[in-house]
């Protein structure tokens, strides 16, 4: 971490509207620097704009402070030096090779016209070491595998070395594979020091990684927890519609989905 | 190290060659044909006819497309870069419609004869009152998409005023000179019309140019830009406002110029690694180098009346960007759209 500000993001009372909409109703949470949460919720509870407008991407009603500085009062550059965020899907617009994507990671930290310095660019040799990106770092990022393209953008991500991280469904469309390398790469940026939340649609995958699980529903944040604590039968049927059963397994407590209630 | 330092000035440095080897044939061409010796002498202070022709009337206009043609390769570069798009081109807001539409209304009400300095003030004027009623309407902190209908309305509004113009043209003999005039042609400009564009041409390099690392963070899309400290309006806005008097100035001065800023950039797209940012400097040398050729072609093909350059442009542009869609196919397909 180069920034000297320790990882910790605090919303209190968030609302966003979007076109008249209240999207996100009075959410209040703390990211804290070495932990992973997992943000779950039903499709259209709010969780995409709530993660943006914590990345200060969108106008919100409400507190968020950055290691108890108001995010609102920090520049654009500074705020990108301290959240890294990972919108949903990969997507990369020109054929550029994996290198030059990832270096956009440091956007934040160079100047206009200099070239990369060297701790831009151990920082990136660092993001694709991580990423099990180097092999492959020549290559045009538009050739890559979808698992590729994941790492990747996770590795983007990872180069801005900034103390918070903001990932949106960063294990959506992999293969079972890929999602584990995925999920244990945040783990591992949570327990080396940065306030990661990572946007899961995956119960097991939240149950089995995160340390904190965070349940959206309808726009309200419905519970914070340990995963086991939070993810038992009777929320998983009311803010899902499922019928769940929890496994105690070799890795921990698993939900077990049986049917749509 | 796969992190590779920048990749040199290899490119640029070949394009600023053939830039040069394109002025010197550029200073030679015309009614008067000149050896290179001729050329050279008439334009480091020659006397006698051939440093007239030379300084006073090939000099000029070889600037000019020059400046012109890294204008709209530039301008062409800049907006794929902010939209993501390689399709995106220097017309998208309207601004050289509207260019185009001012200028054929004073040249088809008398107001001026078609190469007269009235008609590039006019069509500066058009191009600058379009972009304002653009960013007025749209709003400084529109989004793209509100952003691309209101071009898209500007230009057609202005399409239609320029049809509109040819529709009530006093005679024939204005509606035809329009005609020719907007087919785009740097015959007869002088330095008076390089004075003029001038400013315009390098205020719209400097806009363009300063949001280049923005383009590259573009990338990623725009909230993973916007992540980045990116301040996505005001890019918009220098964008548009930099194609806006560059292209408008070109257009006002030498009428439509097509395919220039669309194609330019992918001829050396590849060279850079797709790279949006590092694609502008020699985006803008190769818009430079096509403009220029083009215009030496047009005076070296023998014709009752000169070609128009704006035909040639495309003529010469097309089957380079033919050959580059067949050599690249495979990547394109592989490219998201």
């Amino acid at each position: 971490m180069n920034a000297p500000v320790s990882g910790s993001l605090r919303a209190a009372g968030l609302s966003v509207r979007l076109g008249g909409r209240l999207i996100v109703d009075g959410a209040t949470l703390e990211l804290r620097a070495g932990e992973l949460t997992a943000l779950i919720g039903p499709n259209g509870a709010g969780k995409t704009t709530l993660v943006r407008a914590l990345a200060g991407l969108l106008p919100a009603e409400g507190r968020i402070e950055l290691a108890g500085r108001p995010l609102a009062a920090l520049s654009a550059r500074e705020r990108a030096r301290h959240i890294a965020y990972l919108p949903q899907g990969h997507v990369f617009h020109w054929p550029m090779a994996v290198a030059a994507v990832v270096a956009l990671g440091r956007h934040p930290h160079a100047d206009t016209f200099a070239p990369l310095a060297d701790a831009d660019r151990a920082a990136i040799e660092r993001a694709l070491v991580a990423t099990a990106s180097l092999a492959f770092a020549a290559r045009p990022v538009t050739t890559l595998s979808g698992g590729e393209r994941a790492r990747v953008a996770l590795a983007r991500a990872l180069a801005s070395e900034a103390p918070i991280m903001l990932a949106d469904e960063p294990t959506v469309s992999l293969d079972p594979r890929h999602q584990l390398v995925v999920m244990d790469l945040l783990v591992r940026a949570a327990h080396g020091g940065g306030a990661v939340l990572a946007i899961v649609h995956d119960l097991t995958l939240a149950a089995r990684f995160a340390d904190r699980v965070v349940v959206m529903d309808r726009g309200r944040l419905v519970a914070d927890g340990a995963p086991r604590e939070v993810l038992t039968p009777a929320r998983i049927a009311e803010v899902f519609g499922v019928d769940a059963a929890i496994v105690e397994s070799e890795v921990g407590p698993i939900p077990i989905l049986r049917k749509p209630l | 190290m796969p992190i590779a330092k920048r990749g040199g000035w290899r490119l640029e440095i070949a394009l600023v060659l053939l830039l040069a080897a394109l002025t010197l044939l550029s200073l030679m061409v015309g009614p008067a044909g000149l050896t290179p010796r001729a050329a050279l002498g008439g334009l480091f202070g020659g006397e006698g006819p051939a440093g007239i022709i030379v300084r006073e009337i090939r000099l000029p206009r070889t600037l000019l497309a020059l400046m012109m043609g890294a204008t709209l390769g530039l301008s062409g570069a800049a907006l794929q870069g902010l939209l993501r798009n390689p399709l995106a081109e220097p017309a998208l807001f309207g601004a050289p419609q509207a260019a185009a539409a001012a200028a054929s209304f004073v040249i088809a009400f008398g107001f001026a004869s078609a190469i007269s300095l009235v008609v590039p003030l006019a069509g500066i004027a058009g191009a600058l009152v379009s972009i304002g009623g653009l960013v007025a309407i749209a709003g400084r902190r529109a989004t793209l998409t509100v952003t691309l209908l209101a071009g898209l309305a500007f230009a057609s509004f202005a399409g239609a005023m320029t049809a509109l113009v040819l529709n009530l043209a006093p005679n024939p003999y204005a509606a035809l000179e329009i005609a020719f005039w907007l087919l785009g042609s740097l015959e007869d400009r002088s330095t008076d019309h390089l004075l003029l564009g001038a400013p315009f041409f390098v205020a719209s390099w400097f806009l363009l140019a300063a949001n280049a690392r923005s383009y590259r963070a573009l990338t990623l899309g725009e909230d993973a830009a916007a992540s980045l400290g990116v301040d996505l309006p005001r890019v918009r806005l220098m964008v548009v406002i930099g194609v806006a008097i560059g292209v408008g100035a070109a257009v006002a001065i030498a009428g439509s110029i097509g395919f220039v800023g669309l194609v330019a950039p992918h001829l050396v797209r590849r060279a850079v690694g797709s790279d949006p940012a590092r694609v502008l400097l020699p985006g803008a040398l190769a818009g430079a180098a096509l403009l220029l050729a083009a215009d030496i072609a047009v005076r070296a093909i023998p014709a009752a009346d000169e070609l128009r350059v704006g035909v040639v442009t495309a003529l010469i542009g097309v089957p380079f960007f033919l050959a580059m869609i067949f050599t690249e196919r495979r990547e394109l397909e592989g490219a998201p759209s």
